[in-house]
């Protein structure tokens, strides 16, 4: 009796949650949720599993029930009935609370609709199932009806349920994704393609030609800018004064708050964008990409936004297979996607001595997909164009420096996309230029150097307009000035005679010379022939370049020096101080000059004394030692000893520098020490003392530097 | 010792266990073969995005020039015209403009930091007007052809740690350098000649060192390293064969090397083993390659007028442009070029004088010699150095002598062609030429771009070293759309 008891009032309430729930549904727009039931709607998530799981249950309990074996068991009849009991009671339950969620501010759209009304007819028909399943009229039909009824009832309510909860395409996210209908930034528009979403997500469900609320659409450029019946949205440049965004900041509780409380707001972002929309006037027609990259507009514009498409070629033919591709390649061949899902192919080809027409004749499985050729430098002839018109997607052709003449070029004109083709450092004959008109396709022509009379690319350009045709370099006939004279071996120190040997590197220049300081001229200065031979001490040489039609050459300098003899050893007494200085006093005699830089490696430098000893294995008879010092660092005083060996050496011979003309120009200068006649030594000691320092009031006194880089031995 | 062999053997044992395994997993592999996208899941590995060797999408560029100017070149006396500096000349710089910039220790100290309007004239050129200074006569005719970005900015202020980020991303000298990365990207295509290589040249102007680690392949397999041209007469040392070897002796020898090397990488494993036989069979090729692609006796008249005569020196900047147009037009993906000298912290008239006159007239000749052949659609020029130079005067401010320290906030670069928008000039600095006011373009949006242009998306090519993916505008970059046409 008490179960009966209880099954009673179950179905009684059954009843009444279906009444409720047509009354929700019938005046649902009046009804206020007391904040005190939202925790109740809030459980809806929570409770609406029981129903999914008993219902089905029953459902699948309910389907074999007119089967023999089950008809007369009783507790599967009277498990089943307590299921659709117990099912349709959580269903009605599930779909008041949620109807109460429903009311809480964020719940709008079709979906939260198509979700409502099927959650309803899952209570409806379960209870009608309850109801009737006793009847004499349910029979085998109705009941398997009813079941599949009901369960696409709970599918539909659950999965529309989902999507609100999870968002849309929750399930299939991870494996399918629908094309977006995002436009490319490049090309968008701001207020078409940013500011207009915008509006449609959140604002034309009130505001369109249907149900035009306020007296305001929002639905495109003429009605945004006509505004509504409180006047015109907004004054561009002035966000603070703007009515749109004032009904969108004002705060939420607020009547005159848009959109109104219980609809869908504005994220943070989009209310963003429309105030910058305002604010940077940006108006209907400019495009995203004309907004500076760091301007905020912009950067929230792309976030909404597709990245820019590459404008590629779109093609209708299919990609050959990546292992097509590979054979294909060689080591003067290369054959390569233009993109990794683009089924274009290029092809470039290389090696002048490996090319014969089979190069191009292997390619007749992928002549749909090439569209760029490369034959630069490439013995190309006339009759081969023919073969490269099999090609016929080419968009690209490059015969530069080919053996073409350009009588067959109209061989060319099948290719119905070609819009590219460059004949530099060719030998055009006039015919060529003729046949270019027809091909029809051509946007760009290279003729640089191609033989090409002027008048004839003149024609040509009248005839062609659209046709960009690039000429290239034009020699403006001005002559050029020649570079200076170079030594083929860098060696400016010699030991007996001096074979002077001089290269240029234009072809057929004349080179004049003069030894004695004065500038060459064209006229009186001599001319260099290969081996010219100097056993002066010191040379100074100046060369100039020389031919016709050019700018004869800058006057370049050589210091040559003769240094006689070697010695056979060489080694720091006093060190030098300086950090870059070679460790080794070879360095000084090792035939190498330094250069204008001081830290090269080649400069000795010290701001003490430097003191070298060198021994020659016989006594020489030296008339003269010379040290190449630094305009910039002299030194004051050179100390040349001598003797027999070590322990014997006396002074032979110091100088004391004048101060250089011209100071900090850098320049080598050599300081020449004579010794007296006759005087064989196999030992000598050279003392170099650099200058002192001025001391200056106030300043700790930095002392000079010397620098010197060789010595030589006359 | 003996426990060191018994390591090595597990070690050995270890990969070759390891390499099976792959194996295995190869097998898996050709499983989601069968069932495409079987292992595809969304955002778990970037690097399903990304083939080596295939852009990712259709590319502007197949190759670039890289014409670096070693030392940074002044902005002020080049492509970023600041009249108001010379009215201002020997005033102070507003603390307002510094903004509280830390400087190098080559200024700090400096009680001074008098204004220096630039010493050259500037004039508006093409139909472009953008401003060059009377440095730059021959690049002020090409104006129409390429972008001068005058807002560049980067991250240091030294010479060193400012060229590596500019290579590779990042200062410290151990990451892949820009070409290494487009090597890697793209792959070779003449395969008788290296993917990248490198030219060096120097002017007279104070200068700066440039290394070997600025074309390292750092963790990139070795291939991938710049090849570094002699600057002498001939460009690669050492290809000819020696007297008494013929070109079947040759073949023999390699032949015989890639076979005891085969045996060497069975036992070891070691990938640079396998890249070692490539190299000697690309020097091989080399051997008729080279000559035929670097001749340059037989370049035409028009040619030297255009570089200029120099341009037949082998070693200057000139001989080095006309070797990188010869390279690129024979399929080098990547010339890397440095002329030294731009570092004028004093002389900067003359000296800067002298290092344009290097430069300038080369550097054009390259885009409109690649425009007359048709190739500059797609190649991809760029000239620029590190970083800027100051608005003040370091020393002494003379009315015909001054110089420039180090200025990381803003400085000018150019680029040409490879997609590039030509004709345009991208960016603005203040008054002062100190700081950026528009479209500022970071070292690394630089390098996204030129990725971009060559194909490369640079979030996707990234190499998995060390546990991490590594890329090389790191974690920053944007591509700048705007001065891609």
């Amino acid at each position: 009796m008490t179960k009966l008891n209880y099954k009673g009032y179950a179905e009684n309430l059954l009843i009444a949650l279906n009444i409720f729930i047509v009354f929700l549904l019938l005046f649902g727009n009046d009804v206020v949720i007391p904040q005190w039931l939202q925790p109740v709607g809030r459980l809806h998530p929570l409770i609406l599993h029981f129903p999914i799981v008993v219902l089905i249950m029953a459902v699948l309990l309910e389907f074999f029930r007119f089967q023999e074996r089950f008809k007369h068991e009783k507790l599967y009849q009277n498990f089943t009935a307590y299921l659709w009991l117990t099912g349709a009671l959580f269903a009605g339950i599930t779909a008041v609370m949620g109807i109460f969620l429903s009311k809480e501010p964020g719940y709008e759209g079709s979906t939260l609709e198509l979700h409502k009304w099927f959650g309803v007819s899952v209570v409806f028909v379960s209870s009608i199932i309850v109801w009737g399943r006793n009847t004499t009229w349910y029979n085998v039909k109705i009941v398997r009806s009813a079941a599949a009824v009901s369960i696409i009832g709970l599918v539909a309510a659950g999965h529309f349920g989902a999507d609100l909860t999870h968002g849309a395409n929750f399930v299939l996210e991870p494996v399918w994704h629908p094309a977006a209908n995002k436009v490319p930034v490049d090309k968008a528009l701001v207020f078409r393609d940013v500011i207009q979403p915008v509006f449609e997500s959140k604002c034309t469900s009130c505001h369109n030609p249907d149900k035009i609320k306020g007296g305001l659409m929002l639905i495109d450029e003429k009605s945004v800018l006509k505004g509504g019946k409180d006047g015109k949205l907004f004054d561009a440049g002035q966000p603070q004064i703007s009515l749109l965004l004032r009904r969108i900041h004002m705060p939420e509780g607020e009547k005159e708050h848009m959109p109104p409380a219980g609809k869908p707001q504005l994220t943070e972002d989009e209310a963003k964008l429309l105030y910058l929309w305002i604010k940077e006037n940006a108006g209907f027609q400019k495009k995203v990409i004309d907004l500076p990259l760091n301007d905020s507009l912009r950067q929230l514009s792309a976030g909404v936004l597709k990245p820019a498409e590459e404008s590629g070629d779109q093609y209708d033919f299919a990609a050959v297979d990546e292992k097509v591709v590979k054979k294909l390649n060689n080591n003067y061949r290369s054959v390569y996607f233009m993109g990794k899902e683009s089924p274009a192919l290029g092809v470039n080809v290389y090696g002048r001595n490996n090319y014969g027409p089979k190069v191009l004749g292997e390619l007749s499985d992928i002549q749909k997909q090439v569209i760029s050729l490369y034959l630069d430098h490439m013995p190309v002839r006339d009759p081969e164009l023919k073969n490269i018109a099999k090609f016929e997607n080419l968009r690209n052709l490059n015969l530069n420096f080919t053996d073409i003449t350009g009588s067959t070029l109209k061989d060319l004109a099948p290719l119905k996309h070609l819009k590219t083709l460059s004949l530099s450092g060719t030998r055009l004959n006039p015919e060529a230029v003729k046949q270019v008109g027809m091909l029809k396709s051509l946007n760009k022509i290279v003729l640089w150097n191609c033989g090409v009379q002027p008048a004839q690319l003149a024609e040509l350009k009248r005839a062609n307009k659209n046709i960009d045709l690039i000429e290239g370099f034009k020699d403006d006939g001005k002559p050029i000035k020649l570079n200076i004279p170079q030594l083929k071996k860098n060696n400016l120190v010699f030991a007996n005679a001096l074979s002077l040997q001089l290269s240029h590197p234009i072809n057929g220049v004349e080179m004049r010379y003069t030894t004695d300081g004065s500038q060459p001229d064209s006229i009186k200065s001599l001319v260099y022939k290969p081996g010219i031979v100097f056993t002066q001490n010191n040379i100074t040489l100046k060369v100039k370049a020389y031919k016709a039609g050019w700018i004869s050459s800058d006057v370049v300098q050589f210091d040559f020096h003769k240094s006689t003899y070697t010695p056979d050893s060489i080694s720091f007494v006093k060190f030098p101080s300086y950090q870059s200085s070679p460790q080794r006093a070879k360095s000084l005699i090792d035939r190498e000059l330094g250069s204008s830089f001081i830290a090269d490696g080649k400069w000795i430098g010290s701001q003490k004394d430097i003191a070298v000893y060198m021994q020659f294995a016989r006594p020489t008879d030296l008339k003269s030692i010379t040290i190449s010092s630094n305009q910039n660092y002299l030194p004051s005083e050179l100390e040349i000893w001598g003797g027999a060996d070590n322990n014997h050496i006396k002074l032979l011979s110091a100088v004391k520098p004048k101060a250089s003309l011209n100071r900090n120009s850098g320049a080598t200068e050599s300081i020449e020490c004579k010794l007296p006649v006759a005087h064989p030594e196999s030992c000598l000691k050279i003392i170099v003392k650099p200058k002192k320092g001025a001391p200056q009031p106030g300043k700790i006194i930095q002392s000079p530097f010397v620098f010197m880089d060789e010595i030589f031995f006359n | 010792m003996e426990r060191d062999i018994l390591e090595q053997r597990l070690n050995i044992n270890r990969r070759r266990f390891l390499s099976r395994l792959s194996l295995g997993l190869g097998s898996v592999a050709l499983g989601s073969l069968l069932i495409p996208d079987l292992f595809s899941g969304i955002g778990s590995d970037n690097e399903a995005d990304f083939t080596p060797g295939i852009p990712s999408f259709a590319p502007k560029a197949k190759r670039v020039i890289y014409m670096f100017q070693d030392g940074a070149p002044s902005q002020l006396e080049s492509f970023d015209y600041k009249p108001k500096l010379r009215e201002m000349m020997g005033q102070e710089l507003p603390a307002s403009v510094r903004g509280g910039q830390i400087l190098t220790g080559m200024t700090a100290g400096q009680k001074s930091f008098p204004l220096a309007g630039s010493y050259y004239d500037f004039k508006q050129y093409g139909q472009s007007g953008a401003w060059v200074s009377d440095l730059f006569p021959y690049t002020a005719k090409i104006v129409d052809d390429i972008c001068i970005v005058r807002s560049m900015f980067t991250e240091s202020f030294n010479h060193d740690p400012a060229l590596t980020f500019f290579q590779t991303g990042a200062t410290q000298g151990n990451r892949p350098c820009m070409g290494s990365w487009v090597s890697y990207g793209l792959g070779s295509d003449n395969k008788n000649l290296p993917t990248f290589t490198v030219l060096l040249s120097k002017g007279k102007g104070n200068g700066q060192g440039v290394y070997s680690k600025l074309w390292s392949n750092g963790f990139l397999d070795s291939i991938h390293q710049g090849v570094q041209l002699s600057n002498s007469d001939s460009p690669v040392l050492y290809l000819h064969d020696q007297d008494g070897i013929d070109k079947n002796d040759r073949r023999n020898m390699i032949d015989n090397i890639a076979a005891l090397n085969e045996i060497d990488y069975k036992e070891i494993g070691d990938p640079e083993i396998i890249t070692k036989v490539q190299q000697y069979e690309m020097a091989y090729r080399m051997q008729t390659a080279v000559p035929e692609t670097l001749d340059i006796s037989k370049e035409s008249d028009d040619t030297i007028k255009m570089y200029g005569p120099d341009c037949l020196v082998p070693g200057t900047y000139a001989a080095n442009c006309l070797l990188a147009r010869k390279l690129s037009e024979n399929g080098v993906r990547f010339v890397q070029l440095y002329h030294q000298g731009w570092d004028q912290h004093a002389n900067l008239p003359q000296e800067m004088a002298g290092q344009a006159k290097d430069v300038d007239q080369a550097s054009a000749a390259l885009v409109t010699d690649l425009k007359q052949r048709g190739l500059l659609d797609e190649t991809l020029v760029i000239w620029g150095g590190e970083f800027g130079r100051t608005n003040y005067s370091q020393g002494k401010l003379e009315k015909n002598n001054y110089g420039r320290d180090h200025h990381p906030r803003c400085f000018s670069i150019w680029m040409a062609g490879g997609g590039i928008k030509p004709g345009v000039v991208y960016g603005e600095s203040d008054d002062f030429g100190y700081n950026i006011v528009k479209n500022p373009v970071h070292v690394h949006d630089f390098q996204a771009t030129v990725l971009n242009q060559l194909g490369l998306d640079h979030t996707k090519l990234t190499f998995k070293n060390q546990g991490r993916r590594y890329r090389l505008t790191d974690v920053g970059g944007h591509v700048v759309r705007d001065i891609i046409s």
